[in-house]
């Protein structure tokens, strides 16, 4: 019960830290919006726009996730909090999921004030219908998304390059969640021009994909964080 | 001594092993059928396919024993052999590419087992990009065994994913579609084989130029250089 305690002061910690400057998830927010507006200009609006418009979605997403996801170490690194981190009574591993959870929140909320905008600038009928699953894609991707970047982001931060290591390191490891985030999405979207029982079948197949890649990275995290951190 | 002589052995047996394999692919395996001379391509491109998942399979057992062990010696072969990984991995994407051209009739194709095998090499890369941007060797070694656990993940992916996956890649290792004759087989697992021992060879020469390295370094500081 102790170890729950320890891990929601962490994130507690980081979300007040965040609030205080908010600068993490403005720039996480700008940036999504950004790339979207982007893919507008290279794409072009119509019918291939709407074609690709779940794989862009998942772009947008993932560089705000990186960006994210650089950060969350900077401050402790640069201001010597993590020898506080370290001297605190608790277990190492409890550092990590801490950290998991802040960049999750921090993620899931730019995330969820996205959407709608997508919604608005790219698919003109609303899915809301099926919003609900979505959510479940949203959740199961950034908890994937968090446990690796998370890791990769503690690594990359102890190299020379810094924060140009993480996308090089993060970006290949994250490819099976994206691919199953922008299937998944892509069927959400097209749900009534497809067989409901098809649907179903084909999205339990992708759900459980991303399930199954949280549990593997969570556990790798859960067991190497320590070996990353340590001094 | 005992390194030198085994080091020996293995650089003549894979030079001798490689030059057999060469033979056989051109003059005793038969013709195909279908695909005519294009196809003795596939003699090398099967080996180099399958040792690199070997050498990630070393990289990251040695990982998981470094950082139980903290010994140094696990680090430098799990770093080795990522690096030979990779280069057996380049000529991977390489042979596959002249392969797929003539049967394919285009260079790439985006589909499952390339495209699995494409991210597995970038991971690599990332891997030994990693090892370069960390100076402190303890600290070096710590980060680059977390990430070769973590990289692993590719490898299953990839020799799966035509299991798991419709691909157009042809699945060679299921003992029910034997799609080779024997004389064929027998070529194939005798360049495994001697790519299997090119392999160990290298990686027991990088070892010793890393250890080599260190001890220059060690010299040096010692003169005050």
């Amino acid at each position: 019960m102790s170890y729950l305690r320890h891990i929601l002061t962490l994130v507690q910690k980081d979300i007040i830290a965040e609030l205080r400057t908010k600068e993490m998830l403005n720039s996480m927010l700008i940036f999504a919006l950004l790339t979207m507006v982007m893919f507008n200009f290279a794409f072009g609006s119509g019918s291939a726009m709407r074609a690709v418009s779940s794989g862009l979605l998942w772009v947008a997403f993932l560089f705000a996730a990186i960006l994210g996801l650089n950060r969350i170490f900077v401050h402790e690194k640069d201001e010597n909090c993590f020898d506080g981190l370290m001297l605190c009574p608790i277990d190492r591993s409890a550092i990590y999921f801490g950290k998991v959870i802040s960049s999750f929140i921090f993620l899931f909320l730019v995330e969820i004030i996205a959407l709608p905008i997508f919604t608005i600038f790219f698919i003109q009928e609303s899915f809301l219908s099926h919003l609900w699953l979505l959510i479940i894609i949203l959740i199961l991707s950034d908890v994937g998304v968090s446990a690796v970047g998370t890791l990769l982001s503690a690594i990359s931060i102890n190299t020379k390059a810094r924060d140009l290591m993480l996308p090089v390191l993060f970006l290949p490891v994250i490819v099976p969640i994206l691919v199953a985030a922008v299937k998944s999405t892509e069927l959400v979207l097209m749900f009534s021009s497809i067989d409901a029982q098809q649907f179903w079948i084909d999205i339990i197949v992708w759900l459980r994909m991303l399930a199954i890649y949280d549990i593997i990275f969570a556990l790798v995290g859960f067991l190497t964080f320590e070996y990353v951190i340590e001094e | 001594m005992k390194n030198k002589i085994v080091r020996g052995f293995l650089g003549m047996a894979s030079f001798i092993g490689i030059f057999i394999s060469l033979y056989m692919a051109f003059f005793y395996a038969p013709l195909d059928k279908n695909l005519g001379v294009v196809q003795k391509i596939f003699y090398i491109h099967f080996p180099v396919a399958i040792v690199p998942y070997f050498a990630f399979l070393v990289v990251f057992i040695c990982s998981i024993i470094y950082l139980k062990t903290r010994d140094r010696k696990w680090d430098k072969i799990a770093y080795a052999s990522a690096e030979i990984g990779l280069v057996i991995d380049t000529a991977l994407l390489v042979t596959g590419t002249i392969f797929v051209k003539p049967t394919w009739g285009v260079w790439w194709v985006w589909e499952p087992r390339l495209t699995t095998s494409l991210i597995m090499w970038l991971l690599y890369a990332g891997y030994l990009m990693l090892y370069y941007s960390v100076d402190d060797i303890e600290r070096k070694s710590r980060l680059t065994a977390v990430f070769g656990i973590v990289a692993f993940i590719s490898v299953p992916i990839s020799f799966m994913s035509i299991r798991w996956w419709r691909s157009a890649h042809p699945l060679m290792l299921a003992p029910k579609n034997i799609a080779l004759d024997t004389p064929m087989w027998i070529t194939t697992l005798v360049f495994l084989a001697s790519m299997t021992l090119f392999y160990l060879y290298l990686l027991g020469q990088r070892i010793r130029m890393i250890n080599l390295q260190e001890e220059i370094q060690d010299l040096k500081d010692e003169i005050g250089g």
